[in-house]
């Protein structure tokens, strides 16, 4: 409650300084910068993501205001931590504190460098990998004029989360192994032929080879590797992982990839950054509701077969219009109607002409208890949508079942022809009974 | 029950006019039974039949057929057996030669207690037929 009408003010705020808007959970974004770095040196990125409505609020590793939490509410929506080279953090920036930012819902951006930091080691708790200290990525593929640990990325035109068309980035810094998390996000991997190794000699190469020997065990090499990697928690929160600070600087965003061809660094770092900040494939429930196939309003409970209607409108995030608007494109949602296991789980359509509206209709199954409506959408790289909304269903009334059957008819006439015999019966034996004690008395 | 009654009677003197050429114990113990049965006797047994072969028809059905409303094939079904018992009893109680087994019964009590008993079973039966 707190928290949100904090955001309400905040975005209040933002949308008062800048009315085009950009994050779907607010515009507030502390950059921690260390001293070595300057802000001028990304005034691409930063001006990007201030003419997008961000406002940035700068801060040394070191410093103790302005701080991140405060009476357990954050004050900034997101952070990007641009120290990597930083051995020692002010108490709210070490890896417990970020992990506890990002439980708050706050997302994160985190760029690495091959020194070994505090902030590498919390890398690991994310399912990243990372070569030992002091071993970069290094490609001596395409030949150019630049040292090895500086490398053109050629951008994956299928990402939802990239702009289709980028031109290649320059990278330097250190790549990922990427674990099996399922909450990881590769945004950017390394090229085929690029390995990580010491710089100087180049004498990793050898180590390179003999682990390629070796089945690839302790292999940093290939395109498995990643060099930006997001990270979704399962409430939703974002970090990404940056294997190089330099990618977002003004150096390598006016870098030219060829002659005449502008990187895509600039283009990457704001892409990147706009996943990362809640803007891009964010996804809400706005409303679920459940009813009979024949009515409108949602019952109470249910009886063992009914007809059921359950339905869900889904909106995402236009960044644009920095407006929530009805989502129809889901292809792939379910609803799972549950008692411990799934009794039914059948698929959520879209509803012709209404749009963002999802429905499915089944029949509720042949058993009591209670259940639960229970829409789970995980998808690497949107938002995770979960609704459950619990309904019993109960066995007919005793009035509720079906009456007079054809087929029972032969016991209904068992029945009745039972009580009909039983009634001449008893009439015929006290009329004999009359004549019987007339002739007993005659015969007396 | 108006028909086996008036059938009884008929069928019970033209057989045992014609028993004494035929001596198979079936027929012997038929022209018995026809002979020593008293008239109220034979009118309770021919109700008894009447049950058991309702009874068994719906007994035949429901494993033939279907069971599928089983509480009616139930009442149905206890009709049949709870009114055959309770006839039996009945049967029992105003059988002469068990005078002695039911010294403080008379007939009239022990029909009394058959319309009370019936009374109470069909009205279960006919809660219970669904």
């Amino acid at each position: 409650m707190l928290r949100s009408f904090g955001a309400l003010c905040l975005s209040l705020l933002g949308l008062a300084a800048l009315t085009q808007a950009g994050s779907s959970s607010g515009n507030s974004v502390l950059v921690v910068l260390q001293p070595s770095l300057k802000r001028d040196a990304f005034s691409l990125f930063f001006d990007g993501l201030e003419k997008k409505g961000y406002s940035l609020t700068f801060r040394a590793p070191k410093d103790d205001t302005p701080v991140i939490i405060e009476h357990d509410v954050p004050l900034f929506d997101h952070i990007i931590l641009f120290a990597p080279d930083t051995k020692s953090f002010a108490k709210d920036i070490s890896p417990q504190a970020l992990v506890n930012v990002l439980n708050h819902k706050t997302n994160l951006l985190i760029a690495l460098s091959p020194k070994q930091t505090p902030l590498s080691l919390l890398a690991a708790e994310f399912s990243l990998i990372l070569p030992p200290p002091g071993m970069p990525l290094l490609s001596h593929f395409p030949p150019r004029d630049t040292a090895p640990t500086v490398i053109p990325i050629t951008v994956p035109a299928d990402n939802a989360v990239l702009t289709p068309g980028t031109p290649p980035v320059w990278f330097s810094g250190v790549p990922q192994a990427l674990g099996a998390n399922p909450l990881l996000v590769p945004l950017l991997r390394a090229p085929p032929e690029s390995f990580a190794a010491d710089t100087d000699k180049d004498a990793g190469a050898e180590a390179v080879v003999d682990a390629a020997e070796k089945g690839g065990e302790g292999l940093w090499a290939g395109s498995a590797l990643g060099v930006v990697t997001g990270f979704q928690t399962r409430d939703s929160a974002r970090v990404v992982w940056a294997g190089g600070v330099e990618l977002f600087g003004d150096e390598f965003a006016k870098k030219e990839i060829e002659k005449g061809v502008k990187s895509g660094n600039t283009q990457f770092a704001l892409d990147t950054a706009a996943w990362a900040f809640q803007e891009n494939l964010v996804l809400r429930i706005d409303k679920t509701g459940h009813h009979l196939a024949n009515e409108t309003t949602p019952r109470e409970h249910y009886t063992i077969n009914d007809l059921i209607v359950y339905d869900i409108a889904i909106s995402k995030y236009n960044a644009a219009e920095d407006a929530w608007a009805p989502y129809s494109g889901l292809t792939d949602l379910q609803l799972d109607f549950t008692m411990l296991d799934p009794h039914v789980r059948t698929a959520l359509v879209p509803v012709a002409g209404a749009p963002g509206i999802y429905s499915a209709t089944f029949r509720a199954p042949d058993r009591h208890g209670v259940f639960k409506f229970v829409v789970d959408y995980k998808r690497r790289g949107w938002t995770f949508l979960h609704s459950s909304t619990t309904v019993p269903v109960i066995p007919p009334r005793h009035d509720g079942y079906p009456r007079f059957l054809s087929a029972a008819w032969p016991y209904y006439a068992g029945a009745i022809s039972t009580s009909v015999g039983f009634l001449l019966f008893s009439a015929l034996w006290l009329a004999g009974d009359d004549r019987e004690t007339k002739k007993t008395k005659k015969t007396e | 029950m108006a028909g086996p009654k008036a059938t009884a009677p008929v069928k019970g003197t033209s057989s045992s006019t014609s028993s004494s050429s035929s001596p198979s114990a079936v027929q012997t113990l038929w022209k018995a039974y026809l002979d020593h049965t008293a008239p109220r006797l034979k009118f309770i047994d021919s109700f008894l039949t009447f049950l058991v072969l309702s009874g068994v028809l719906q007994f035949v059905y429901c494993v033939l057929v279907t069971s599928f409303p089983f509480n009616a094939f139930l009442s149905g079904f206890a009709s049949t057996v709870g009114q055959f018992v309770l006839t039996a009893s009945l049967r029992s109680q105003v059988n002469s030669e068990n005078r002695t087994l039911f010294k403080d019964v008379s007939p009239e009590r022990a029909f009394a207690d058959f319309v009370i008993g019936s009374v109470v079973l069909h009205f279960f039966v006919f809660n219970f037929l669904g």
